[in-house]
């Protein structure tokens, strides 16, 4: 089977020009004194179908940029992504991932079953397929009593769980979270938790970034440091405990982040 | 319902979902997209045309309540399309919601398409009512409706597409709302809603010729009332040549995804 994702020589140059695209398209780097900022440099990551993947690194480190390259939000300047063996920009590969961003980015015009409902259709969901998926949604994420209301008035906590419904509406393969839990009160947390490892248990692949350590301890079967834009370390949580002899995650992390410096 | 448009609505899910998505929001907010522009404009047509109409003479051998009507009607739709789709575009970006959508399964032609589509749906309802409201009280004939039809589907396209890029490229309210007040509606006046040209003196009578909404005016006053200060054939293939490049400018934003994504 192939890889759930596959991204190689992942370059991504804000404000970069077609020049610039060209210029890194084929390896060479931008004329001295060109192109803006470079947020994300020749980055290569795998992760396997079925797998709990965790991406760590601190603000600015290019994980929100990397998450969205492969969601077609930005445009990459260089490199290949793959979506189980489909370029990520493919109908089949987008209609296979669902993204809940950082930002609470929802339809301020759409209730909660409207957003819902939308948001199947636009993952090519038959009507009927997505009033039914809309149902189980609301169930699981206790938005019911909270159908006809519109996303502005719902309060944070009820965002959150919205924003997560809406991303695994189109029942995705691979879903991306990027700080799913960032805001939220400590029940909640757990709650999602819950749901987050029952949908892997059903064989979901899941790519989480978190500034959470515990989180990404108690839930991520894999975890990938990255600073600057680049990988500087990939294993279990027990294993980066070892590799920097460190007793905790956010020992090692610290000790990570710091050996850069 | 045929198995062919069966497949074909399978197939276009998403455009289907995000057009009706830009309708409902149309609809829902339908006091202030529809009824107010409505309003205004049917106020243009009883001050203008039926308070001081009785005290100008008629032009081209019509009536100046009956005279201003293709041309405010034309007006209205063309703000309608162009400020809901801008409006809605912008605030899509500006909320980060228009991520729903770009991250989905459609090409880039569904949805620039699907997000055109509220600013004519609302242009329509615009269109539609004042089209009723002006036969109540004017008696406005339509004289050459296969014209008004095109010259209308020339304005829906040119508008709707202006209002997408504008959205786009916005980076505050005030900037689509500049576009608005400074451009669209200053032309429309000075196109000849509420004068023939042909009645200026040298040389603002040329210069309104520079001036692309004095075309798409004079088209659908021809639709309307079979007058127009241009041959028609001129007025619609310059409106429809404006259209075309607008659509082109938003296809390639979308093909490209220049200014739409980082």
């Amino acid at each position: 089977m192939p890889n759930a994702l596959s991204i190689r020589g992942l370059t991504k140059r804000y404000d970069d020009t077609r020049a610039d695209r060209r210029r890194l398209s084929r390896r060479r780097e931008p004329a001295p004194g060109t192109g803006g900022f470079l947020a994300v440099q020749d980055f290569d990551l795998e992760i396997g179908a079925g797998s709990f993947f965790g991406l760590l690194g601190p603000n600015g480190a290019g994980k929100t940029t990397i998450i969205s390259a492969v969601c077609n939000l930005i445009r990459a300047t260089a490199g290949e992504i793959d979506i189980f063996g489909e370029s990520h920009d493919a109908l089949e590969a987008r209609r296979i991932v669902g993204l809940a961003e950082q930002d609470v980015n929802l339809d301020r015009f759409l209730d909660v079953e409207e957003t819902l409902l939308y948001h199947g259709g636009y993952f090519g969901m038959s009507r009927a397929e997505a009033r039914r998926r809309a149902g189980e949604m609301m169930d699981v994420f206790d938005l019911r009593a909270k159908a006809g209301v519109r996303a502005p008035k719902l309060s944070g906590g009820m965002r959150r769980r919205l924003l997560l419904a809406r991303a695994l509406m189109h029942e995705p393969r691979l879903v991306i979270l990027d700080e799913p839990t960032a805001g939220v009160d400590f029940e909640l947390r757990l709650e999602l938790w819950r749901y987050i490892r029952r949908l892997h248990d059903q064989g979901t692949t899941i790519l989480l970034t978190t500034h959470y350590l515990e989180e990404a301890d108690e839930l991520c079967e894999e975890i990938a440091l990255i600073r600057g834009g680049h990988l500087i370390a990939r294993d279990t949580a027990d294993g980066l405990r070892s590799l920097y002899h460190a007793d905790s995650l956010a020992d090692a992390y610290v000790r990570a982040m710091g050996s850069l410096q | 319902m045929s198995a062919a448009v069966s497949a074909l609505i399978d197939r276009r899910r998403g455009l289907l979902a995000l057009s009706k998505r830009e309708a409902d929001r149309v609809l829902k907010l339908w006091s202030q997209t529809i009824v107010a522009p409505v309003l205004a404009s049917f106020l243009f047509i009883v001050v203008f045309g039926l308070s001081l109409g009785g005290r100008i003479r008629a032009i081209d051998g019509v009536d100046y309540e009956v005279f201003i009507v293709p041309g405010l009607i034309a007006m209205a739709m063309a703000q309608a399309a162009y400020s809901n789709n801008a409006s809605s575009v912008f605030q899509a970006r500006s909320d980060k919601y228009i991520n729903d959508v770009l991250s989905a399964p459609m090409r880039p032609w569904e949805v620039n398409l699907g997000l055109a589509f509220g600013g004519v749906v609302r242009a329509l309802a615009i269109g539609g009512a004042l089209l009723v409201l002006a036969l109540v009280a004017t008696d406005v004939p339509v004289r050459h409706p296969l014209v008004l039809a095109l010259a209308l589907a020339f304005l829906l396209v040119l508008f709707a597409s202006l209002g997408v890029v504008v959205g786009v490229y916005a980076q505050t309210w005030d900037q689509h709302g500049f576009v608005n007040n400074i451009v669209i509606l200053p032309l429309s006046f000075l196109g000849g809603v509420f004068y023939s040209v042909d009645l200026l003196p040298s040389p603002w009578h040329e210069i309104s010729h520079v001036n692309p909404i004095f075309f798409l005016i004079n088209a659908i006053r021809y639709g309307f009332l079979g007058t127009s200060d241009v041959p028609v054939e001129i007025a619609l293939g310059v409106t429809a040549t404006l259209a075309a490049a607008c659509v082109a400018w938003s296809a390639s934003m979308f093909r490209s995804g220049r200014r739409l994504k980082a």
